[in-house]
């Protein structure tokens, strides 16, 4: 036995039992815990996506089927769509995230952990409040994508959008609140000796993954903003007589939808990348490189997003841009699945399930891949897109890519979390049928779009020919279906009476299996040290000289350990979400209700751990704060949502079809007083920190109560300004530039007013004796978010006032 | 057919044979889009089995590599640890490489094919109006002052541009042997030019989502010999059809008394433009968008309940009897 | 009660050079004098005539330039850790580039440079 395996066996008879029940759960802050929330949530999802594909399917089989109406089909995919990418796939990957990460760079859980919990349970009312509009008969039908003006009231009067894009924002404020979470945690918080080319590559193609959803989501979120208001409030970003450019809605979704895909995919090469050094015993050929590759694809992966509009006559010149972006990206993709091959090329392979899903991953994701080169020829995606061809290309790189990976690592991982080894022969069985029904299932639709298959059509005539290959397809979905069924009953087999597993069951490589099977709630014993990549590995077999680490000394008591505590406010916050959203759609009052639920949960869950003086120093690792981190991670995504609000007013501006307009209305006098004001109080703000600082309690407070009135005195001329254009005739409704302008300058004092409020809140802590120089870091934070939205109105103010 | 012909042929041999290996199949469907009978199409199909050709082979290497390196280094019994290599640059540089040329390859004829495909038409080009609407197609030529629904006349041999207009929301004309869509966005002006060369009938489809029956919204693009298309043309010129008699003569009493003035145009009788205009119903092949043959049963059935043929239909059931939408129907169908 | 980051504690480094860890008060009343002058010259360029050819490019570089000074300077960037400017940056980039061509897909570019 091993130096390392040996401190694995050491009992944790001095550790508490780790409480069960279902408040326990309600109220975790364990990573490891909210991960497997998180796994079991998605599959459930996961097979109600299922079921829906599987209708679809049904209807599809036979040319002039009625198995489901027009408007059933069409909520169908609609429905399949939305659950699959942000119900399925994507917590499926946030269940690795929570589960693995913090194993693997040796930490005992995430940066905030509360954060985590409040992450999971938005995802989940926001998953409910999708589904319930299955039980009130108002489905979304308008397709996963939404385009607008289809979506707008004139066209869809029903409920079945606004479900749609209220719970699409909650879902997205689940992600970025997560992605924030993980860039702390992994950037802060690894141990020494673990620099970031030492991390696993997993760990990496995650941190890719956080920075694409906190830059990526924005703009959908301004996008779905602008539906909002159309949809509620009389606006009319996406209202054609009035002058908009339905491009907006199509940019704007795909410039997070494409990274989008790289978020479902990331994830999936980061398992593989892990799952084949370890079962053909060799190292990842090429580590660096697959980081770098991931690192790039994450990188131009916002740069190629106008390739889902090649069929909407952007022009020549940005259709050759967006074509060669395209075919560039998939050079680091390419790269990456020949690193793999290599990592296999003179291996010792072992055939366990794991295996076989990582290695079905890399050809069935080259088949996807190729056809997504085909499509990045626009004259050739004139044929091909919105038909049957770029369904099978999506789902052989969704399913053979992200599914797969997934399935990889859920095989891979299974003994670690549930301490309990899967049947290798049921697995490969499940295999087999998941990859042959799947390429049964999808392979035939390359040909079905060659053949003129639209997307998105509930039938067709028998006329076409299209019958008895949507009929293959339709048996092959059903194999997968098999598939999955034969999945869960493994699973269950496992859970109620698998083999036990041990600590470390397949020769890993990384840090998590350095620990128990299941890890105890501290995760380790003493925190791993780390000597390279695959560090685990070389204190097993030494490093490439056959040299092997120094012996461990004895672990301390882990009695010492504190662990986060649990909390109940992440769920109330949550629940007040969920209020708010229901209320939209019913009555004004319950808006306010859940609006209120969440304010005071969210202050309940600010101040909870006050008293602390644990968590008053939160530096990590790089020797930044976790929170000063935070917020800047946080202030990087606001760049996004302010950027795309800002271009959105300039890509209006002039496209007015009534007046009034800008240079008859806009007071740049009084808004230069008003620019002044704000600049003037981020001074205060800073002389308010500096006092803070110093311990100096009377200045502290008049510069955060002056900084306070400053921006109230902006609000004030910005209520002013607004009163006086609606009296001129300049309303939300009236033109364009009503809608653009009243929601630019508006969400930006909003921005304003929350600024007032935390500062008020700090204020007021200081005039009760507990703000001390150990709170400074709290009114860095509000510091920086106060000077954020400083800095945005300079933008604001020299593009929208001042330039003419 | 100098080279750039025989070139163009063999490709066009090389790609359907190629989706023939993998589909089993005939490439010869009625919406296919492997058979180019366009300029516009061929040009696409050209660059179409370039990549097509190379995804085939870098599928094939990568599957077979991938096989057999799985065989060849299955894990043996009591095997010893394998070399623990971690990188090869210069493996590294050629699969970066090796890649970028093949898509210098696919870049270059895709860059060509964009620009040549969207630059303006030729003059005299025959210019047609597509306005698409939810769910249904008109088509209204400028230069002849007429407007018909669902079904396209073209001139074989002679350059046309087809000009997109939306009036509801986003549609997509597509009919795959003419070439690739082109999306119809309100507010937008896109447009389609393309030569066709062949005569004949051919299908296609709304491609782009847009409600309840976006199945439905079929297009018959008619391709003709001259003569035939200016005998086409003089027919839609003419007046509409006045039955003197018979079944014929008491529909259009009913139609020029009934709510169908409102949404439908019958030059000389009615002057709405809410549905197709119905001046020439009689010569279209097709009822509701391509849904159904123009048969007396099929227009009598779509008379008395729309919805039930074309769910979400914006044309409602007006509660006539079952002998005064065969009279009506009769009198469409005698509107050639 | 909780201490989620359990690394062996040692002094933290400090963030910035102890020279200038926090700028200085006079710092700050420093960069809000240039803030209120740049801003007045923004506000004056409106109204000069001989400006108007290069005024968008003008104002352009005098907001970037506010927009430097409080990030630098209020937000302390400047003596702060690398890791936060470039997190900020690289976002800060993306939304730009993000930004510009959106501006340019839907031909306002030009429409602003006019």
């Amino acid at each position: 036995m091993t130096v390392a395996t040996r401190a694995l066996e050491l009992p944790h008879t001095h550790v508490a039992a780790e409480a069960t029940g279902l408040w326990s759960w309600v109220t975790t802050v364990d990573h490891k815990r909210i991960g497997i929330l998180y796994g079991v949530t998605a599959f459930g999802f996961f097979l109600l996506g299922g079921i829906e594909a599987l209708i679809i399917r049904l209807q599809l089989a036979r040319p002039g089927n009625t198995l489901v109406g027009a408007d059933t089909f069409n909520a169908l995919f609609t429905m399949h769509g939305t659950t699959m990418v942000f119900l399925a796939i994507m917590p499926f990957g946030s269940a690795f995230f929570n589960y693995l990460v913090p194993l693997m760079i040796g930490a005992r859980d995430v940066a905030f952990p509360r954060l985590n919990a409040l992450s999971y349970w938005i995802f989940l009312i926001g998953g409910l409040f999708l589904n319930a509009s299955l039980l009130i008969g108002a489905p979304p039908d308008t397709g996963w994508f939404g385009y607008a003006n289809l979506t707008t009231r004139p066209f869809s009067p029903g409920l079945n959008v606004d479900f749609w894009l209220l719970s699409l924002q909650i879902l997205g404020a689940s992600s970025i609140i997560a992605a924030i979470n993980f860039i702390v945690t992994i950037v802060n918080m690894r141990p020494p000796g673990m620099t970031l080319m030492r991390m696993p590559v997993f760990v990496w193609m995650t941190l890719v993954v956080q920075f694409l959803v906190i830059l990526a989501f924005p703009a959908v979120t301004v996008g779905l903003i602008f539906l909002m208001f159309d949809r509620f409030f009389g606006t009319h970003f996406y209202d054609v007589a009035a002058g908009a450019d339905l491009h907006l809605w199509q940019h704007l979704f795909w410039i997070f939808g494409h990274p989008e895909v790289y978020i479902l995919i990331l994830p999936a090469f980061g398992i593989v990348s892990e799952v084949l050094p370890v079962f053909a015993r060799k190292p990842l050929f090429g580590a660096p490189v697959v980081i770098y590759s991931g690192v790039l694809i994450g990188f131009f992966g916002f740069g190629v997003w106008s390739h889902h509009m090649f069929a909407t006559g952007m022009g020549p010149v940005a259709d050759s841009a967006f074509a060669i972006m395209t075919m560039l990206i998939s050079i680091p993709t390419g790269v990456k699945i020949f690193n793999w091959l290599a990592t296999l090329w003179g291996g010792s392979i072992r055939g366990t399930t794991a295996l076989h899903f990582a290695v079905g991953l890399i050809a069935t994701f080259t088949i996807g891949g190729l056809s997504g080169i085909m499509h990045s020829s626009p004259p050739v995606d004139l044929q091909q897109t919105d038909t049957y061809f770029v369904v099978a290309h999506l789902h052989y790189v969704l399913i053979g890519g992200s599914l797969f990976g997934l399935l990889a690592g859920a095989h891979y991982w299974w003994p670690k979390i549930t301490g309990r080894l899967l049947d290798e022969r049921l697995g490969r069985l499940t295999f087999w049928l998941v990859f042959v029904g799947f390429n049964v299932a999808f392979f035939p639709q390359h040909y079905l779009g060659a053949m003129g298959m639209p997307r998105r059509i509930y039938t067709y005539p028998a006329s076409t020919g299209w019958g008895p290959w949507n009929l293959l397809s339709t048996v092959g979905a059903f194999g997968i279906g098999l598939g999955i069924l034969l999945f869960i009953v493994d699973a269950a087999r496992s859970l109620r009476s698998g083999p036990r597993a041990p600590a470390d069951p397949w020769d890993g490589r990384t840090l998590e299996w350095r620990t128990s099977s299941p890890p105890p709630p501290h995760d380790f014993d003493t925190i791993p040290p780390v000597y390279g990549r695959d560090t685990f590995w070389r204190e097993k077999h030494g490093d490439a000289q056959g040299r092997k680490p120094a012996p461990l000394p004895p672990a301390p008591d882990p009695h010492g350990i504190h662990l986060p505590a649990p909390s109940h406010w992440p769920i109330v916050v949550a629940v007040g979400a969920g209020l708010a959203a229901v209320g939209a759609l019913t009555h004004l009052a319950l808006v306010l209700l859940g609006a209120l639920v969440l304010l005071y949960g969210a202050f309940r869950f600010a101040f909870e751990h006050r008293r602390d003086p644990a968590h008053a120093d939160q530096t990590g690792t790089t020797g930044i704060d976790h929170r000063k981190m935070a917020i800047w991670a946080f202030l990087g995504s606001e760049c996004m949502l302010f950027g795309t609000l800002i271009a959105t007013y300039l890509a209006y501006k002039g496209r007015s079809v009534t007046g009034p307009h800008p240079h008859e209305i806009l007071n740049l006098p009084l808004t230069t007083l008003s620019t002044f004001d704000l600049l003037m109080s981020s001074l205060l703000m800073v002389l308010a920190l500096a006092a803070v600082q110093r311990g100096d309690r009377g200045q502290a407070r008049l510069w955060l109560l002056g900084t306070a009135v400053f921006g109230l005195i902006f609000l004030g001329f910005q209520a002013y300004e607004f009163t006086h254009f609606v009296h001129e005739g300049l309303t939300l409704q009236q033109n364009l530039f009503g809608s653009t302008f009243f929601v630019l300058t508006g969400f930006h004092g909003g921005h304003v007013a929350l600024g007032v409020l935390w500062l008020l809140t700090l204020w007021v802590l200081d005039v009760r004796g507990k703000l001390s120089t150990l709170d400074a870091m709290k009114v860095e934070i509000a510091g920086l978010y106060w000077h954020f939205v400083d800095v945005v109105w300079i933008v604001i103010f020299t593009l929208v006032y001042l330039v003419p | 057919m100098g080279t750039s012909g025989r070139a163009r042929r063999l490709s066009r041999l090389g790609l359907a044979g190629a989706t023939s290996l993998l589909a089993g199949c005939g490439w010869n469907g009625p919406q296919t889009s492997l058979v180019p009978v366009s300029d516009f199409a061929r040009e696409i199909l050209h660059v179409y089995a370039i990549i097509t050709w190379a995804a085939i082979v870098i599928a094939a290497v990568v599957v077979a590599v991938l096989g057999w390196v799985l065989l060849r280094f299955r894990a043996r019994p009591d095997a010893a640890l394998p070399r623990q290599i971690r990188g090869h640059a210069l493996l590294e540089i050629g699969w970066t490489i090796a890649p970028a040329l093949v898509l210098l390859v696919i870049a270059v004829p895709t860059i060509h094919v964009v620009f040549r495909t969207q630059g303006a038409p030729p003059a005299g080009a025959l210019e047609v109006i597509v306005r698409g609407k939810q769910w249904w197609w008109e088509f209204s030529y400028p230069a002849y002052q007429i407007t018909t629904a669902n079904e396209l006349h073209l001139p074989v041999g002679r350059p046309a541009v087809l000009r997109l207009e939306g009036d509801d929301v986003i549609h997509s004309f597509w009919v795959p042997q003419l070439g690739g869509k082109r999306d119809v966005i309100p507010g937008r002006h896109n447009q389609l030019s393309f030569t066709p060369d062949t005569p004949g009938t051919y299908l296609g489809q709304c491609a782009e989502f847009c409600g309840t029956s976006h199945a439905n919204m079929l297009v018959r693009l008619i391709v003709e010999p001259t003569d035939t298309f200016e005998r086409w043309m003089a027919s839609e010129r003419a007046p509409a059809a006045q039955p003197q008699s018979g079944p014929a003569a008491d529909g259009a009493a009913l139609f020029a008394a009934s709510a169908c003035v409102g949404c439908h145009t019958v030059r000389g009788v009615s002057s709405g433009v809410i549905g197709p205009d119905l001046t020439h119903f009689g010569g279209r092949a097709t009822l509701a968008a391509g849904m159904l043959p123009s048969t007396v049963d099929n227009v009598t059935a779509w008379i008395l309940d729309p919805p039930r043929i074309k769910p979400g239909v914006k044309m409602p059931a007006l509660g006539l009897s079952e002998a005064q939408a065969r009279s009506i129907a009769a009198y469409l169908l005698s509107l050639k | 009660m909780s201490d989620p980051s359990t690394v062996p504690t040692r002094p933290a480094p400090p963030d910035a050079p102890v020279a200038g860890e926090h700028a200085s008060v006079a710092v700050y009343v420093k960069v809000a004098v240039i803030l209120t002058l740049i801003t007045a010259m923004e506000f004056s360029a409106i109204y000069i005539r001989q400006l108007t050819p290069i005024l968008i490019p003008l104002l352009l570089v005098m907001s970037a330039a506010k927009f430097a000074l409080v990030v630098l300077f209020f937000m302390h960037l400047r003596y702060d850790s690398r890791a936060l400017s470039f997190i900020f940056a690289g976002s800060l980039t993306i939304a730009t580039a993000i930004a510009l061509a959106l501006l340019a897909l839907t031909g306002q570019l030009l429409h602003f440079q006019r």
